[in-house]
């Protein structure tokens, strides 16, 4: 298994690959090497589940871009902006927060920012369970919450409730944190983050081939 | 100081928010290494607070006037960061969704052993050890937001417990909990408390822990008032401090028993009697009001979330002025039903119906002038900057605004005094009272109760227990969804029965209750007043000895 730098480092090699591809079967090309690679990782599913949710932006962004400079720009600049995307799909996917967190503690990031990072996403299905909740209980009082416009004017009712619950979470999660002995010096770490020579081979390589890539693609 | 791990001495302490008031007042406390401490005392009564002195969170965390000491193995605790104490007092918080933040049950204990600085081989073995003595290995990789509640709440400790503190205070661990899980962290605590370890636990109802502990010493608006072994302290008269004696305890006291029982086992070995005092047998409801008219009926329900049936084929109907409790553990599908009644969520199969109108067919606000729901965390419903506009803010939006009606409804929840207040600024016992209030604004046909009581103290529960009762008198239906048995036991005519979707029982509370096998089916146990005077029901029923 690659260490979660040497994966961010791949990941951003094959973002600067595809922000550089100018044409269009290139970037299919290298969209579909994508799928592939969350295929067999045997992720397809959760996959589809995002894309279906990117994928109304990714057109909004393309006719946009059709109106203003054209249609060719317009389809390579969505397909960039779905393949973009998507290897940063495949990077979060592979990739727990915590060990991206604390890897990049070892090369000098704070660990407080480390620990927002991952702690951040730990909360985000508890805030949406909390909005969630808030929704049905003003609904259960006649407040009309349903998704539309007319509900626009009742959404400090919403609103409201859910934003001091989050404050409320977040001081009771910095007093937890305090009482477990956050901010003590001398922290370790239960996991080990080092860079393997698989990680130096993989880095090298992945160098070359974006290297030969950009070459290959100036020429066809 | 030799004998005592913590020591307080003449300590006082304010708040920031209101310096005026006390919330301690002169507390001197010693607790032993490895003593079981039960901090008792009503909502507000400073217990809390003073668990939160012995890991110095009061005074590094909260701002706030701190005086005299307090001293944790000899040293006081004003020299000292709560990061540092952690080591000593290890604090399990009531709001597991808060003290869990990390992605798997290893990581989470792992992370007070990682703030510690303990070497890594260090920690993969104190988590192993760990985990074995509390039986939960198959936890470990598992991400704890996604665990029960009462699974939440043993990793909490697991969590606390891996650093190997002296003392483990536990901040109202049974709030949550329903009566097996009550046990399985009841059963955890006396396990590390004969490992030689001190355990302080804050509660206000005492029937789930009296039994644990060995001394208890109750708050009362930040003073001491009571200290003692439980059978010493049991013997006096702990109402006048809004606590609740447990029934065996009572009853005990009434017979002169030589040794005071702490609950029911202990209290049929000691004195075997056939009939135990009629004047503390409680209350139960007479039969449903029959004849009067239906006004919910529910027919062949079920519910499927993700291809999981969380409801199963469930019927029942309620009538005018009847008061319907549905009783199952955590998780059995109590909450889900409940929304039910309104619309927010639609059965995959079967119908509903709000007089006589089809569910379904319906939009939630127009059903919500039949049904009203009060959830179980109020915060979810304030917005609103004063208590009165709260309590209308219902009523106005469904064009059902009657102002004498909500004068009487303030009236009846005692709100008077708060109506100006900011209803964040309320205790939690008041904020229950203020949403139930709203939801009974707009004069729905049905109340519906989400665990109104958890969490609740004895007042707050005498308190609801009159205005369910007012309101039964007024043909008001109610419709109650809980764990406290012995709150539905006293206040529903029915029950209904929940386990895992489906209702597997429905009668008066102690029909129901005298199913021994459709019980324990439904991980629940019989209440106290059952245990004792349940038998009589088909019994003869003898004098009082």
């Amino acid at each position: 298994m690659l260490d979660p730098r040497t994966k961010l480092l791949l990941s951003i090699y094959y973002a600067v690959l595809i922000i550089a591809s100018g044409h269009f079967g290139w970037l299919a090309m290298e969209w579909g090497l994508l799928l592939l690679f969350v295929m067999i990782i045997g992720e397809g599913k959760t996959y589809l589940r995002w894309l279906r949710m990117l994928f109304p932006m990714a057109l909004f962004f393309g006719a946009v871009m059709w109106w203003s400079v054209g249609r060719e720009a317009a389809i390579v600049a969505s397909l960039k902006l779905l393949a973009l995307t998507s290897a940063f799909f495949a990077f979060f996917i592979t990739t727990a927060p915590e060990d991206l967190g604390n890897s990049m503690v070892k090369i000098g990031m704070p660990y407080a920012v480390a620990f927002v990072m991952s702690t951040a996403m730990q909360f985000v299905p508890v805030i949406s369970r909390k909005a969630k909740n808030v929704l049905d209980a003003q609904r259960a009082r006649g407040i009309p919450l349903e998704p539309g416009w007319s509900s626009l004017r009742h959404y400090p009712a919403f609103l409201g409730p859910l934003l001091i619950q989050a404050f409320q979470l977040a001081e009771e999660l910095a007093e937890a944190m305090e009482a477990r002995g956050f901010g003590r010096p001398n922290r370790t770490f239960l996991k080990v983050y080092l860079l393997r020579r698989g990680d130096w081979l993989a880095i090298g390589a992945g160098l070359l081939i974006l290297i030969t890539s950009l070459i290959l693609q100036r020429w066809y | 100081m030799t004998s005592s791990f913590i020591l307080t001495n003449r300590l006082q302490y304010a708040y920031a928010k209101s310096k005026e008031h006390r919330a301690l007042d002169n507390i001197n406390l010693e607790i032993k290494p490895d003593e079981f401490l039960l901090v008792c005392g009503a909502s507000g009564s400073g217990k809390s607070t003073l668990c939160r002195t012995f890991n110095g969170l009061i005074p590094h965390f909260y701002e706030g006037k701190l005086q005299g000491q307090v001293f944790v193995a000899g040293e006081s605790t004003t020299g000292q960061s709560v990061a540092g104490l952690s080591a000593q007092v290890g604090m399990v918080f009531q709001n597991a969704e808060a003290q869990l933040f990390n992605r798997t049950v290893e990581l989470e204990i792992a992370f007070s052993l990682e703030s510690l600085g303990i070497p890594r081989a260090q920690i993969k073995k104190r988590i192993a050890e760990t985990v074995e003595m509390m039986g939960i290995e198959e936890f470990l990789p598992r991400n704890p937001h996604e665990l029960s509640t009462g699974e939440q709440q043993l990793v909490s400790i697991v969590a606390i417990l891996a650093t190997n503190p002296q003392i483990i205070v536990l901040d109202e661990p049974y709030a949550n909990l329903d009566h097996v899980n009550v046990r399985r962290v009841r059963a955890a605590l006396n396990m590390i408390h004969k490992r030689q370890k001190g355990i302080v636990i804050c509660e206000h109802r005492l029937p789930q822990t009296v039994n644990d502990v060995q001394r208890m010493v109750g708050l009362q608006r930040g003073h001491i008032v009571l200290n003692g072994t439980p059978d010493k302290v049991l013997q006096r008269d702990i109402e006048q401090f809004d606590l609740e004696t447990p029934l065996s305890a009572r009853i005990g006291r009434q017979l002169r028993l030589p040794n005071l029982p702490l609950d029911v086992p202990t209290l049929k070995k000691d004195a075997p009697a056939i009939s135990y005092p009629t004047d503390l047998k409680p209350n139960l409801l007479q039969s449903v009001p029959s004849g009067s008219s239906l006004i919910l009926e529910v027919e062949n329900v079920s519910f499927k979330l993700d291809n999981t049936k969380i409801l199963r084929d469930i019927s029942f109907a309620l009538r005018v002025g009847e008061c319907l409790a549905v009783v199952g553990a955590n998780g059995a599908g109590k909450t889900t039903l409940l929304k039910h009644l309104n619309g927010l969520l639609r059965p995959s199969n079967g119908q509903i119906r709000v007089m006589g109108q089809d569910t379904s067919k319906s939009k939630v606000s127009d059903l919500a002038r039949y049904v009203g729901i009060a959830f179980q965390n109020p915060d979810n419903q304030f917005f609103k900057l004063t208590v009165w506009d709260e309590i209308r803010i219902g009523a106005k939006v469904l064009g059902r605004y009657d102002e004498s009606w909500l004068q009487e409804l303030v009236e009846l929840f005692g709100l008077k005094p708060l109506l100006n207040r900011s209803p964040y600024q309320l205790s939690g016992g008041e904020k229950k009272r203020v949403a139930f209030a709203g939801a009974l604004a707009c004069k729905p046909k049905i109340l519906a109760l989400d665990e109104p009581t958890a969490g609740q103290d004895l007042n707050f529960r005498r308190v609801l227990g009159e205005v369910l009762a007012h309101l039964r008198k007024m043909g008001q239906a109610v419709f109650l969804v809980t764990h406290d048995l012995s709150f539905a036991e006293q206040q529903a005519h029915r029950w209904l029965l929940l386990s895992k979707g489906q209702i597997i029982a429905d009668g008066s509370p102690w029909e129901v209750m005298a199913d021994a096998n459709t019980m324990t089916q439904a991980n629940l146990e019989p209440t106290d007043a059952f245990l004792l005077y349940g038998g009589e029901n088909r019994g003869q029923v003898t004098e009082d000895r």
